[in-house]
């Protein structure tokens, strides 16, 4: 009797569990829309394609990549996607050095007032709908511009910061354009850089300059099919002007968890992961000395550095600010805290952009006690520490920077924060030390040093560094009016220098950016922006 | 019966008056100025004549009483506002969403009735003895395991290490086992607990000492005399599980990159997009609500004590 009831309990509880299985299963039947046919379909489709690479490798199979948001945000953005897709192309596009180089525009020149710009665009160029690029499509892009300022989750579209002082904009013949600036714009390329000049065909936008639809542009991949938070598509455009891309189709999806990517990467499930935020550091050096998987690293456009309340005692005194930066050891910072992705440095100008000069890193705490004891006397000074709470290796590096400033007198309290209410607190100047970081929006460096070291900078005011020198304000007028590139590079080599001596801010470090990816494929190699999609492809 | 129901109706206004008054002061006490918000998304810097002509826009310049009636009156409507940082109608955003979470809780659920209950089953029929202290202990860890620490364990063993399932992502069936597993796990074991105390209780009562003393088999009457009239409090506690799902699959949507309003709620968390949260506090709470309703209808009907508002037949 007993052995029955035993068996009857494992088949029911065997019942119970396929009819789990099954729940869930018919549930999601009838669920299932187009799109999850779709995913279920390509996920049969991965397997068998990861099955034939180990005999032959199917130079189409699709490729799959994720990242952490959606690259191709759709009709509401400014952009549809972001310039990592290679879907859209700008007119002017930039080096690894982060100098301009040609796209669509293949050539121009500036006036001698430097006040015209004419750019001579490429011939021969389709969109993906198969229409013609020529200079129509670029005034349409420009009237387009000109409705107002258009909201993206990469920059604003915003023909201002693109093209400021811009009071005109023509056509000279079909594949010439001219503009026209009331200002002389000397480094206007700088701004017109990806983001800043992106070609649409005017097909795809609406009455109010809004996308219709998926966005046509004329890069070497076309979009076939946008489910927003799951994935892209993206297919080979065979008509592209240059050369065209390896893979003939590649997805590109939304994971958010980082720790989810990382194992869909190990799982063999996504061949790459992709854009901001790739993969972070602590798990990026599990995948190091694992053959299957390589990482690739290049400059960031992100810097990261301390704020110091400028308008109050002690760091209105240059001396303190100068001793905080003695103090720390930032080699120890990006070594212990970061992997040794960064890049120590105490220029407030980031290192991906040409105009970046290089200084040495100087670190000495017997002069930073001096320097401090000079200001403070015998006296110890406690000031409060903002990090922000939600980045998780900002609490060690905050613990490591106090231990070095109590050396020097200075007893922090430390206080993570919400960023938003930390920049609230800033601008009420009650503060004393901040962590922050910045972004490089284009290789033209005047924006960092107008918002930072200008006495009307916005930066300098809403983070109260209370930062003030003459010599930096006049440099800065000089740079704008020179139409002569050296002797702005020189003035801004000056304010670099000033920067690294009366530290507006006390940088810390330059970001890398890191991505990583199955060896299986080929050409995956990290950009200033991105990885260059139409370079990857399945090795042999 | 129908007037049990209008009451009931009337009962949830005050909850939902105070939901959506939540929702609304979310929005006010927040810092941040929301028009400075909604403009300075991926950067910009808006000026301060910019900020001024948005707050016009925004009808923030109105008293908060007003400003709420306002909110309120385009809420019933179904407007929800734009988001800040898709500038998708908030609406919108959350009725492409919602079927995921739906097609989730769905599955979860269903896998909570079905294991929990043929959990509690099982401890009970066999209390004290092994199966009992095999489910205690199951359900034991399954309490104490935080969800998010069970899905990246999943994720390491049947997806890293195994490769028999997805790690995630949203499709078919497949797709869907994790991520249910991880968000029932919590009710699994609560469900289980639950009918088996409801079960001892109910071994304890007249009616089954006498079928037991008539030799009736204990799975036939674990099954068939003392489940339906256990069950009951089991509904409640379903419903609330229901409930918690639906709003509470944050962590695993964005685990198992399940596109659902969880996920949404997270995003404008860390977009710092209030009308997307507002519209996510309001439609959770108002669906809870709704779930209480019909978990109440359905132990009305289960249970005549219930139903006949306790007067004796």
């Amino acid at each position: 009797m007993k052995d029955v009831r035993k068996r009857i309990l494992a088949l029911l509880l065997a019942l119970a569990f396929v009819l789990g299985m099954a729940g869930c299963g018919s549930q999601s039947a009838e669920d299932t829309t187009e799109n999850d046919t779709t995913v279920a379909e390509t996920a049969d489709e991965e397997s068998t394609a990861s099955e034939e690479t180990a005999d032959a490798v199917d130079p189409d199979a699709e490729i799959v990549l994720a990242g952490y948001r959606n690259l191709a945000p759709g009709e509401k953005d400014g952009y549809y996607c972001s310039k990592i897709l290679y879907v859209w192309e700008p007119l002017v596009t930039q080096d690894d050095t982060g100098a301009p180089v040609p796209c669509l525009a293949e050539s121009w020149e500036m006036s001698e007032d430097g006040k015209q710009w004419t750019f001579y665009l490429r011939q021969g160029v389709k969109f993906h709908d198969g229409s013609d690029f020529n200079a129509d499509t670029v005034i349409a892009n420009f009237d387009r511009m000109k409705m107002g300022v258009k909201s993206s989750s990469f920059y604003p579209l915003d023909i201002d910061s693109h093209y400021p002082n811009l009071e005109n904009y023509e056509k000279v013949d079909d594949y010439t354009i001219r503009l026209t600036f009331s200002q002389p714009a000397p480094t206007q390329l700088y701004n017109m850089v990806n983001f800043g000049s992106a070609i649409y065909s005017p097909n795809c936008f609406d009455e109010n300059g809004d996308f219709n639809g998926i966005c046509i542009g004329t890069g070497p991949f076309r979009i076939t099919e946008n489910v927003l938070d799951e994935y892209v598509l993206l297919e080979r455009f065979d008509e592209y002007w240059g050369e065209t891309a390896k893979a003939k189709n590649i997805r590109v999806r939304v994971i958010p968890d980082a720790d989810t990517r990382f194992s869909a990467l190990k799982s063999g499930e996504i061949m790459g992961v992709i854009d901001l935020n790739a993969i972070p550091t602590s798990l990026a050096v599990e995948l190091e000395g694992d053959g299957n998987f390589a990482l690739t690293t290049t400059k960031s456009t992100m810097i990261r550095f301390l704020c110091l309340n400028g308008t109050q005692f002690p760091f209105n005194d240059v001396r303190m600010r100068q001793a905080v930066s003695l103090a720390l050891q930032r080699s120890v910072i990006t070594e212990d805290i970061y992997d040794g992705f960064g890049t120590p440095t105490t220029n407030i100008l980031n290192y991906s952009t040409p105009f970046y000069k290089e200084f040495p890193v100087e670190e000495d705490m017997e002069k930073a006690k001096e320097l401090a004891a000079e200001v403070l006397g015998d006296e110890r000074v406690t000031v409060t520490y903002l990090y922000n709470g939600s980045e998780a290796a900002q609490k060690g590096e905050a613990e490591l920077i106090a231990s070095w400033l109590s050396e020097i007198g200075i007893d922090c309290e430390l206080m993570p924060m919400e960023m938003t209410n930390m920049k609230e607190q800033m601008k009420t100047g009650d503060y004393g030390i901040a962590r922050m970081q910045q972004g490089l929006s284009n290789s033209e460096p005047a924006t960092i040093f107008r918002r930072f070291m200008l006495t009307s900078g916005d930066l300098n005011q809403n983070y109260s560094l209370g930062y003030q020198s003459d010599e930096v304000d006049a440099l800065m007028a000089e740079a704008e009016s020179a139409l002569d590139m050296d002797v702005r590079t020189e003035c801004y080599n000056r304010i670099q220098e000033i920067s690294t001596q009366e530290f507006p801010v006390v940088p810390l470090f330059n970001d890398m950016t890191l991505m990583a990816y199955n060896t299986k494929l080929t050409g995956y190699e990290a950009k200033l922006y991105g990885i260059e999609l139409p370079l990857v492809g399945w090795a042999e | 019966m129908k007037q049990y129901l209008i009451q009931k109706l009337i009962s949830l206004l005050p909850v939902l008056f105070g939901v959506s008054l939540l929702a609304f002061v979310l929005g006010v006490i927040t810092p941040g100025n929301p028009a400075e918000l909604a403009l300075s998304q991926g950067g910009y810097e808006p000026t301060p004549e910019q900020i001024t002509e948005m707050e016009e826009q925004m009808g923030l310049d109105a008293p908060y009483p007003v400003q709420y009636l306002r909110w309120v009156g385009r809420a019933l409507t179904g407007d929800l506002g734009t988001s800040y940082s898709t500038r998708n109608p908030v609406g919108e955003e959350l009725a492409r969403r919602i079927p995921v979470t739906l097609k989730l809780a769905a599955c979860s659920i269903t896998l909570t009735i079905i294991l929990g209950i043929a959990l509690g089953c099982t401890a009970a029929a066999w209390q004290g003895r092994l199966p009992d202290r095999i489910v205690g202990a199951l359900t034991n860890t399954q309490l104490s395991l935080p969800a998010f620490w069970l899905a990246l364990l999943l994720i390491l063993l049947f997806a890293e290490t195994l490769g028999w399932l997805p790690t995630s992502g949203n499709g078919g069936p497949r797709y869907m086992i994790m991520p249910a597993l991880v968000l029932s796990s919590a009710s699994t074991a609560t469900a289980a607990r639950l009918t088996r105390s409801a079960l001892l209780e109910e071994f304890g009562k007249q009616y089954c000492t006498a079928a037991m003393a008539r030799g009736i088999s204990r799975w036939r009457l674990v099954l068939k005399n003392a489940l339906p009239n256990a069950i009951v409090p089991v509904t409640a506690m379903l419903g609330n599980s229901l409930g918690g799902m639906l709003g509470g699959s944050i962590i695993v949507e964005s685990i198992f990159a399940l596109p659902g309003i969880g996920s949404y709620a997270l995003s404008a968390v860390t977009n710092r997009d209030y009308p997307a949260l507002q519209g996510y506090v309001l439609l959770t709470g108002l669906i809870y609500v709704l779930i209480t309703l019909l978990v109440d209808t359905v132990s009305m009907l289960l249970n005549p004590k219930v139903r006949l508002g306790g007067k004796r037949i």
